[in-house]
């Protein structure tokens, strides 16, 4: 079965915010819902210091923990490619809910809009345009090249298969659909 | 929005372009035209017709011209909207043929990078195409800072690729940059506005370990024996070594000398010099200081090299577009100067005479007339006038393009001066602090909303067709529909301005050889120059010396600059020197205000363009970065609400309490909006409330060069973070 996901390359990421930006100019999002976030990672004291910048959004797992945790299966993964889609009707809102599917998510990735009991959302891989052969828009953005994304036995014959990065622990349960090419935590001198 | 389609790497938008669409439909986009009721500064407008609009700056003109003369008006303009036809360039052709107005000199980005990069080359086309950097064995990025300010689209890229071939690079910054921190192998944290010491230091150790290219010099270089005395202490007593410039710079001894040899004997090596430490007092001194390194070791006109400058050549656009036939070489006589006024040349400054302290004799460059001002300079002009010395009694500012009193040194200054004027006109898109002086403000589109042609920012091997997309919203129009409007208004019978937007592109793209089928441009939206192989700056002066001496007027690289020598001034001196000034971390001022600025700029924006948008509002706070060690003694934690302030202003911003900055500095990054409460202090931010409304002897805008002091606010609110 096809499992699309996603690859990174934490050396290049600039933490430029080009992705996050082109995501929320193609799925016209509010402030406050970034469905690609980027994390600053800072580690030393001056003059030896370690920056990373780690972008992710939803690994569209391949066993989501949301997915069981929606109390009214609003979440639902596509057969045809893996991508882990939300329907926004059938959610019941953050507080009427509880955020469960938040809750469960060790990446923290869910967004949940502003105003009153907002309905879920998050990364839909851009599946209209992955229907129309496209790489989703975050890819596509990225002025460093640092963002792939395919099938994952794909990416990983092209990438390897690390599973970590700064700021990202693997959950071999749950089994994200991301693969790195990791910062490695040398303090620069 | 998506990219264009072309093969990788694809010309790439940033964050800033991605979020464009919030600021072609943001709420705050000017609708109508405005006249003041209010008083100046206080932002009361009143919604008046394009008619009357048209008939109020008409009849202003036409009063302030008959009156006083056209040296009366200053032609404020930026490049906030710019594309070939559209942002300044169709008012100035405007003005041009109702017979000019007073111009400033001195870009605030460039001009000591610009100085140094005419006084050693004779030229500003220097640098070599990104492609090159492969070539090359060792890379410095001085002060550059492209993940952020990007240089062109895949510059960071390039610099990415270099560094996964292993070739090492090395950062020197007083900030751990995000170019540092990913796109460099080491960082090397300097306290700015001593770049010049360490690369005297460098340059000492280079000298003294007979590691330069002997060689090169001797062919290719004029003065090295007057600079060699002077690095070596012959001249005033006091070697330049790595210990005297650790005391100076905060660079260990050790470290500058490794970096010394390693730049020396790596060959060939790229010294990529960025214009932010040329934005300081004797920033040209800097930039002279790092072109004259690279030349000493030899890192000239090869592949992998990189003469470092002003850096505009690595596409030689103008080669291409005038065929190769483009007049080098200094200016012998007065037969350059075009026989007849064009409709490019501003009759104010037609015959004037050069200013003494240019270099005019250099071809390109800083237009030298003396009717100009300098950009830092004319508040001081607008409040002084003829009296004062200046060139100009000015009484009308008409403003295109910039958000002038925002992104000029001395806020409170700059508010003085053009409150006192009798008219002003601004263009702009948004209300911004320059705007709410005015007396009235013009409405005009953004690039979205008409055609136009952009021009590669520093000449990188591409142009892009703006496809007009949307029509002109609300009552806004282009700066050509507004300017045809006002020429008509002004009796101006003939104007290339009157012909079709269209053919105007045509006629103004056309100089461009290479672009050679328009249609097809207009209908990719862009253009991509095939260049066969690198461009590398000089190759034909060191291949072909007999041929192809430099532009400069001893025809060879100007260590020691005789032409600045004839100028004899010791703030200005013939070979670089490092010099202290009135507000350095060394002078008195120092003691009253201990902590260095300075205002870089943020990914977030383009200068102060884009601060408005919510998309990249929320990537990065508004704050002023301050050291752990400083932070400390002051008692501020991070996210708390600080003042930053000296003589000229305050500014109330939160604090971002940080390892990523030299201590003994505090960074505010540039373009965030003046926005005073009651009291005058700047609740917005906006770094050039502290800055100081002086220029460099070469030009050099010294806009991180300023002292202040940092205290907590009353009333400080620790947020959370």
């Amino acid at each position: 079965m096809k499992q699309m996901g996603f690859y990174f390359d934490q050396t290049r990421c600039t933490g430029c915010f080009t992705c996050s930006v082109a995501c929320k100019d193609w799925n016209n999002l509010p402030i406050g819902v970034n469905w690609r976030k980027i994390k600053i990672i800072e580690n030393g004291i001056f003059p030896k210091l370690f920056l990373a910048y780690l972008s992710s959004t939803c690994n569209h797992c391949t066993n989501p923990p949301c997915l069981k945790a929606c109390p009214v299966e609003a979440i639902t993964k596509r057969a045809s490619d893996g991508v882990v889609i939300v329907n926004s009707n059938k959610c019941i809102g953050k507080e009427d809910c509880g955020a469960k599917c938040l809750k469960v998510c060790p990446w923290d990735i869910l967004q949940f809009g502003n105003g009153e009991n907002p309905k879920m959302e998050k990364c839909n891989f851009c599946f209209e345009r992955l229907d129309q052969g496209k790489q989703p828009i975050c890819v596509e953005a990225c002025p460093m090249y640092a963002l792939d994304s395919g099938d994952l036995e794909e990416l990983n014959k092209k990438y390897g298969n690390v599973v970590e990065a700064e700021g990202f622990k693997y959950s071999k349960d749950i089994k994200p659909c991301v693969i790195f090419k990791p910062k490695l935590k040398k303090l620069q001198l | 929005m998506e990219t264009d389609n072309t093969e990788a790497p694809q010309l790439r938008a940033c964050l800033r372009g991605r979020a464009y669409r919030q600021r072609v439909y943001s709420d705050d986009r000017l609708r109508y035209p405005l006249r003041r009721v209010g008083k100046r500064g206080e932002g009361i407008y009143e919604r008046i017709s394009w008619d009357e609009a048209y008939d109020e700056v008409v009849s202003k003109i036409t009063e302030i011209k008959q009156n006083y003369g056209n040296s009366a008006i200053l032609f404020v303009a930026g490049g906030g909207n710019q594309g070939m036809l559209h942002g300044a360039v169709p008012h100035a052709l405007m003005l041009h043929q109702i017979g000019g107005y007073t111009r400033m000199w001195g870009a605030p980005s460039y001009e000591g990078a610009l100085f140094a990069s005419m006084a050693t080359y004779g030229t500003m086309m220097t640098g070599n195409n990104r492609e090159d950097l492969f070539n090359s064995k060792f890379i410095i990025m001085w002060g550059w800072n492209p993940a952020n300010t990007v240089w062109d689209p895949g510059t960071s890229l390039w610099l990415a690729k270099a560094q996964e071939k292993g070739i090492k690079i090395v950062a020197i910054d007083p900030m751990f940059t995000d170019s540092a921190a990913i796109l460099a192998d080491e960082w090397i944290p300097i306290r700015p506005g001593t770049d010049t010491a360490m690369l005297l230091a460098m340059t000492n150790v280079i000298i003294t370990e007979t590691l330069y290219d002997k060689d090169f010099v001797e062919r290719f270089t004029v003065g090295f024996d007057i600079y060699k005395k002077y690095v070596l202490g012959e001249e005033d007593g006091q070697p330049k070594t790595p210990e005297w410039a650790e005391k100076i710079t905060k660079v260990p001894a050790e470290k500058i000398s490794i970096l010394a040899r390693e730049y020396a004997t790596k060959k060939p090596a790229a010294l990529i010099a960025g214009w932010g430490p040329a934005r300081t007092m004797f920033g040209e001194q800097y930039s002279r200081a790092a072109n004259v390194l690279c030349a000493i070791t030899g890192n000239i006109g090869i592949n992998g090299g990189y003469a470092s400058g002003f850096m505009r050549a690595y596409y030689s656009r103008e080669r291409i577009i005038t065929g190769g036939k483009k007049k080098v070489g200094p200016i012998k006589s007065d037969d350059d100067k075009p026989k007849k006024l064009r409709l490019q040349d501003n009759p104010v400054d037609y015959n004037a005479k050069p200013r003494e302290d240019s270099l005019y004799k250099l071809r390109g460059g800083t237009n030298p007339a003396n009717t100009r001002i300098h950009y830092n300079d004319y508040y001081n002009a607008i409040l002084k006038g003829r009296k004062g010395g200046y060139p100009a009694d000015i009484k009308m500012a008409y403003i295109a393009g910039t958000n002038r009193l925002n992104q000029f040194s001395n806020v409170n200054k700059g508010i003085k001066a053009l409150k006192t004027l009798d008219f002003i006109v601004v263009f702009e898109q948004l209300m911004t602090p320059t705007a709410q002086l005015a007396d009235i403000v013009l409405p005009v589109n953004t690039f979205m909303e008409r055609n136009d042609i952009a021009v590669p920012w520093l000449g990188a091997p591409y142009y892009i067709y703006l496809n007009k997309a949307i029509d002109s919203l609300y009552e806004s129009k282009s700066d050509l529909e507004i300017c045809r409007e006002l020429s008509k208004r002004l009796g101006i019978k003939e104007s290339i301005l009157y012909l079709p937007e269209d053919q105007i592109l045509q006629l103004l793209s056309a100089p461009r050889k290479e672009i050679k089928n328009y249609k097809k441009f207009k209908k990719d939206g862009y253009f991509k120059v095939e260049i066969e192989e690198p461009f590398v700056a000089f190759k034909e002066q060191i291949n072909d010396p007999e041929n192809n001496p430099f532009p400069t007027l001893s025809g060879k690289i100007e260590i020691y600059c005789e032409y600045i020598a004839e100028k004899n001034n010791p703030l200005m001196p013939p070979i670089p020197k490092y010099l202290s000034h009135d507000e350095h971390y060394d002078s008195l001022k120092a003691k009253q205000y201990p902590l260095q600025l300075i205002t870089p700029h943020n990914k977030r924006r383009t200068h102060s363009t884009l601060e408005n948008i919510p998309w990249l509002k929320e990537v990065d706070d508004h704050v002023v970065w301050i050291n752990t060690v400083d932070a400390l003694k002051r008692n501020i934690k991070n996210g708390q609400l600080v003042d930053v302030f000296n003589d000229r202003g305050r500014i109330r911003i939160p604090a971002k309490v940080t390892e990523r900055l030299i201590p003994g500095v505090v960074c505010v990054y540039q373009g965030a909006w003046y926005n005073p409460n009651k009291e005058g202090i700047d609740l917005g931010g906006c770094a050039n409330v502290l800055t100081n409304d002086i220029y460099s002897p070469g030009g050099a805008v010294p806009l991180n060069s300023s002292l202040v002091e940092i205290e907590l606010s009353p009333n400080n609110q620790l947020e959370e973070n």
